[in-house]
């Protein structure tokens, strides 16, 4: 298998999505849950929500159990070292979006530290560029896209991916097939793609072991897992896109005192304009 | 979203009277959030109290320094604007439990890490975003942006955005999700109810 095997898969797998599930779209009358519909931005929801409960079930079977053993295995410092070197690993594709979204400053400084990390940080273990004042940040073509002004698109649930969207998840296979220095070398050496396999699985388990306390608590604090975590993904690249601003203002603006409220408070629905809920892309 | 009355105010502010300094309000909204911050870990995170007593703390504090019934009402978006008034009224303190009762689980996990509060920019004509960071002992940092408002008393908190999540847009998302799925705002209510019990049922003694 290849990363055009996996391509072909997605392919797959959204055309199942089409032709079997698709969210039934609330009555135009209904405004509120029109808007709600609009957000969430997921028209194969009954879909991904299966897709969502597979994905579930693989992680408490395969991938639970696999980080655990990592974490016995090695250290929090040697985890960290792991993530340091999958991170360096992929400096190549966040330099080529940091070029194609014309941010020449940010492109410097993931050259530098490429630069750095690889040599003087023994191939990447160690980032030592951020001690010298070069910090980490990350692009992929799903970011230079919303740059370039192509919006998210449909949500979409991938078993062991995560979360992404039509955007961000063709992103990834265009990076993952073109950008990315290691497609070209495996290409380049017979068709070796057991080397792309083996870092996404190191990726697979370094996210996971990353952000498994994060998760595991919005799981615990929301009623609605599935919906609470396709608004965290849809906020963390959002605030990618936006190279970490905060939120935008007109998302806020609801955070009014209560002396500004409207005393009619059924009238005023009907005045309310449409860009209090807008989602972002 | 701003209202045709709130833009007049601000238009007409901003003819007669030269605008705040937001040095002097931004340096307030800092010190606000390290107030804040240095208090929930004497008081409460550091302190040598029973885990119920901590909750309570808590819960006192959350009432103080943030202003949970705007942020109540974020939260239910337009639904705010179409449920009954006494509906609403009953939303605000099951929202205050599920909150204190989600938040105080952790209490017992603080292990000495501290908030580095830095700098601050004005959002909007009445507030401020205020940047921190997390500083663990492991050397593991985290970015906490604080949304304050002022309100005619000072600062409130109306928003905690971490590593890009904002803890009211992913609650008003989830919960829209809940109202249209999952029959209506009185399901909400129903739903809310249980998982506050759920949550007392693990309270820490």
């Amino acid at each position: 298998m290849s990363p055009s095997h996996i391509a072909r898969i997605l392919t797959v797998l959204f055309v199942c999505a089409l032709t079997s599930a698709c969210a039934t779209r609330p009555p135009a009358g209904d405004v509120n849950a029109v808007a709600a519909y609009q957000e969430a931005n997921d028209p194969l929801e009954p879909f991904n929500r299966a897709m969502f409960k597979t994905d579930q079930a693989l992680d408490s079977v395969i991938v639970r159990p696999v980080v655990k053993g990592y974490r016995a295995v090695l250290p929090e410092g040697g985890r960290r070292s792991v993530g340091h070197f999958l991170r360096n690993l992929r400096s190549p594709i966040t330099f080529v979006h940091d070029v194609l979204q014309a941010e020449p400053e940010r492109a410097g400084t993931t050259f530098a530290r490429f630069a750095v990390n690889t040599f003087i940080g023994v191939l990447g273990l160690f980032d030592v560029a951020t001690d010298l004042g070069l910090p980490y940040h990350s692009e992929d073509f799903g970011q230079t896209l919303a740059v370039w002004g192509v919006g998210s698109g449909p949500y979409v649930y991938v078993p062991i991916f995560g979360p992404s969207t039509l955007r961000d998840g063709t992103g990834y296979g265009v990076d993952a097939f073109f950008v990315d220095p290691l497609a070209w070398y495996s290409r380049g050496n017979g068709a070796e793609t057991w080397i792309q396999w083996a870092v996404f699985g190191g990726l697979v388990i370094n996210i996971k072991d990353e952000t498994m306390y994060a998760t595991d608590e919005l799981k615990a604090s929301s009623i609605d897992y599935y919906a609470s975590l396709r608004s965290a993904y849809r906020q963390i690249r959002a605030s990618e896109v936006r190279n970490g601003a905060p939120p935008p203002m007109e998302e806020f603006d609801d955070f009014s005192s209560l002396s500004d409220l409207p005393s009619n408070a059924g009238k005023a629905a009907l005045e309310l304009p449409q860009t209090t809920l807008t989602s972002e892309q | 979203m701003i209202s045709r009355r709130h833009l007049m105010l601000a238009s007409a502010a901003a003819a007669l009277a030269p605008r705040m300094s937001f040095a002097q309000a931004g340096a307030d909204a800092g010190a606000f959030v390290t107030d804040f911050a240095q208090k929930g870990i004497v008081d409460i995170l550091a302190a040598k109290i029973a885990g119920a007593e901590k909750q309570q703390s808590f819960r006192t504090m959350f009432a103080t320094y943030f202003d949970l019934p705007a942020i109540g009402r974020f939260v239910l978006g337009r639904y705010t604007r179409t449920i009954k008034p006494e509906d609403l009224a009953s939303f605000t303190p099951l929202f205050e439990d599920v909150i204190v009762y989600t938040w105080s689980r952790r209490f017992s996990e603080y292990n000495g890490q501290s908030l580095k509060v830095g700098a601050s920019t004005p959002d909007g004509d009445d507030g401020a975003i205020v940047k921190s960071t997390i500083v663990g002992n492991a050397g593991e940092n985290y970015a906490v942006d604080w949304r304050l408002r002022k309100r005619p008393d000072g600062w409130r908190i109306v928003d905690v955005i971490v590593a890009g999540v904002s803890m009211a847009i992913t609650y008003r998302q989830e919960y829209t999700t809940l109202i249209t799925q999952q029959g209506g705002f009185a399901g909400l209510v129903a739903q809310l109810q249980k998982q506050v019990s759920d949550l007392k049922a693990q309270a820490p003694a």
